[in-house]
């Protein structure tokens, strides 16, 4: 049996970011989402929030610059970086996350799938990432599908 | 801001208001993979991209997650959002424009819960993120 296959279920190494007002308005501006939620305070105020609130995609920006570093993720798992796809990504969204909050990221090698094909065979590895803030609640959930042609 | 969609208001089968984007340049995809923290080469070095059998640099499929997430965000206050999905189907080049549609496939009346699909393609037609969503929306006599 495939040695990945072996680890499905096992928790990775936990990490953790802060999350600055500063990096979700550069976010925001790289997609070119103009919604004044994620930059105006008095805006995102009058709408109901505490303060501006992250884009419903920033979860990557927390994964990265938080420390699950792409290459180092593919050597942990013995994956070629260059035959690597990003297949699927799914969010579930449980609370707001706002300038100042400290999440922490628990993620989980939730599923290990091989499949042979015409051409090769690949595999499928979803990581199901759990983010909490800084008072423990779970504000956030993702499932990344990557898949690996081999 | 629009007025606030209602549950009430929502019908299976009606579209979500269509985004259309700016068309994604080069310099975008520096600024998303700096944003992003995402720096693989394959998104903003030309050699890179050919190495590894493009044209040249591709565009973060999480880039284009973030039009539809723009799409749906403009159209519902995002605590609303409870559930976002995508497919990546196709990559995305520099010049490419995309359109972000979706519409609304099942409603759950005992939650206010109202699913979806949407899906990011570009001047071609090409489909680049085939998607899902799903959200709680207020009903008439709330908030």
């Amino acid at each position: 049996m495939d040695d990945l296959k072996q680890r499905e279920g096992q928790e990775l190494p936990a990490y953790s970011f802060v999350v600055e007002r500063g990096k979700i308005k550069e976010f925001v501006q790289a997609v070119g989402d103009p919604n004044p939620v994620y930059v105006d305070r008095e805006y995102a105020a009058r709408e109901g929030y505490a303060d501006v609130i992250a884009p419903p995609t920033f979860g990557i920006c927390i994964d990265l610059w938080g420390g699950a570093d792409f290459l180092k993720l593919c050597e942990t798992f013995g994956l070629n970086p260059f035959k690597v796809l990003h297949g699927e990504q799914e969010y579930e969204y449980y609370g707001e996350i706002h300038p100042g909050d400290e999440i922490t990221a628990r993620p989980r090698l939730a599923r290990v799938l091989s499949k042979e094909g015409k051409s090769g065979g690949i595999r499928m590895i979803t990581l199901e990432t759990t983010y909490f803030n800084q008072r423990g609640e779970k504000v956030l959930l993702a499932r990344c599908l990557i898949v690996e042609r081999r | 801001m629009a007025e606030r969609v209602r549950f009430e208001d929502v019908n299976v089968g009606d579209e979500i208001p269509r985004l259309v984007k700016e068309a994604v340049t080069e310099v975008q995809l520096v600024k998303y993979a700096g944003a992003s923290g995402d720096f693989n080469p394959l998104h903003t070095v030309d050699a890179t991209a050919r190495l590894a059998g493009f044209d040249g640099v591709i565009a973060h499929g999480m880039l284009v997650m973030g039009f539809v997430a723009q799409a749906l965000t403009a159209w519902l206050p995002n605590r609303c959002l409870k559930k976002l999905k995508a497919r990546f189907t196709a990559v995305t080049k520099p010049g490419d424009v995309i359109t972000v549609t979706g519409r609304i496939t099942a409603k759950k009346p005992e939650e206010n819960l109202i699913v979806g699909e949407i899906q990011a393609a570009d001047q071609r037609g090409e489909v680049k993120i085939k998607g899902s969503f799903e959200a709680v929306l207020p009903g008439r006599k709330e908030g």
